[in-house]
């Protein structure tokens, strides 16, 4: 059986994500600026993704893409389960909301008239 | 099994890939569908090319057993490709109901060791072929660690029967960014359960190597291969590419040096 195991390690992984991932406090016994570099170099990853994802978006956004998605990062931690192009379609939401991004012109179908 | 040197299928290099006349090929699984595989990889297999299905997502070293269903879409692949091994990392990919979107390295405890044996059998229990397992790179050094990763490595081979796939540039990251000792992490680790070997490129930024697979392979990581060699002719050695791809002959150029050190 693995179960104490398992609450143990599912308590120290989830403690060091937070932290990497969502500004949660940083674990004990890490090296702080290992920390800064390891959240950096993920969200790097994450926005390379979803630029690649969502051109039209990081062309229209330019030099505010970066700090835009940044931002966005911060506050919304991809979930479990959710999937790259999701994010890309949630910030582009997110940064429409904020009036960053000209809302689409074309809507699809099945939103007419809404 | 004699694989030979090849290279990571990519969709955006598929064409190059074909023309690269390669001995063997990887796929990202979660990028592929069994239903429809891509024309150019279909391709590769009518040519007799090994094509290996390499997950990035089963998360074996999370607290979480593993999802069912990753497994069999692993399984799916390998029999659709008729593939001799699919493989992972050593690594955790969810936690805390948070994505990190990377393969993170795991704590080098006994803890973390159980957790991944019982995660690697479950998942064997559902794979078709053999499961080898990878060595990550990391940015940062768990905390209270009992294990150097070379000893990890070897209990986990002991306790699952996996095989391994050994990432020299991912060995070197480690080294560079946290002392890991090459030479004692070779001699600790069974070779004989050495399924092939991943070269890819990298680059130092502020004195921390980053494990990018879009520059180009350093002679550091090729020293770290010629080490390796020093010890057992892998059967396979697999170039890794990822973004940024190079033309095609400074691809040729990776994969010749590749084999100017197999020798």
């Amino acid at each position: 059986m693995t179960e104490p195991q398992r609450e143990r390690l599912a308590a120290a992984q989830a403690g060091l994500l937070r932290a990497l991932l969502a500004d949660g406090t940083p674990p004990a016994g890490f090296d702080p600026e290992r920390l800064r570099v390891e959240a950096r170099s993920l969200l790097n990853k994450r926005r390379g993704v979803v630029a690649a994802l969502r051109p039209d978006v990081a062309a229209e956004l330019a030099d505010r893409f970066r700090p835009l998605f940044d931002e966005y990062a911060r506050a919304h931690p991809r979930r479990d389960g959710t999937r790259f192009r999701e994010d890309a379609a949630a910030f582009a939401e997110w940064a429409t909301a904020r009036g960053e991004l000209t809302p689409p012109r074309r809507r699809r179908w099945w939103r007419r008239g809404t | 099994m004699k694989l030979g040197v090849g290279i990571g299928w990519r969709a955006e290099i598929d064409l190059t890939v074909e023309r690269l006349d390669v001995d063997f090929v990887e796929v990202v699984a979660e990028n592929l569908h069994v239903g429809h595989l891509p024309e150019s990889v279909l391709l590769l297999r009518e040519r007799g090319v090994p094509v290996l299905p390499h997950a990035v997502s089963l998360s074996l070293g999370g607290a979480e057993p593993v999802d069912p269903r990753r497994v069999a879409h692993l399984g799916a692949l390998a029999e659709a490709l008729d593939a001799p091994f699919v493989s992972d990392h050593v690594c955790f990919v969810r936690a805390g109901g948070l994505d990190s979107g990377h393969l993170m390295p795991l704590p080098r405890t006994r803890d973390a060791l159980d957790v991944l044996v019982a995660n690697v059998r479950s998942a064997q229990a559902d794979l078709p072929v053999p499961l080898a397992l990878e060595n990550v790179a990391a940015l940062l050094e768990w905390p209270d660690g009992e294990l150097t990763e070379g000893e990890f490595l070897a209990e986990l081979v002991e306790r699952t029967g996996c095989l391994l796939l050994v990432d020299v540039a991912n060995l070197y990251a480690n080294a560079r960014n946290l002392g890991t000792d090459v030479d004692r992490f070779l001699d600790e680790i069974p070779l004989e359960r050495l399924a092939y070997v991943h070269v890819a490129g990298g680059v130092e930024h502020q004195g921390v190597y980053h494990d990018t697979h879009a520059h180009a392979v350093l002679p550091e990581v090729l020293d770290v291969l010629a080490r390796l060699r020093e010890r057992v002719d892998p059967p396979g050695v697999l170039l890794e590419r990822d973004d940024d791809y190079p033309s095609d002959a400074d691809l040729a150029g990776e994969l010749a040096a590749i084999r100017a050190v197999l020798g």
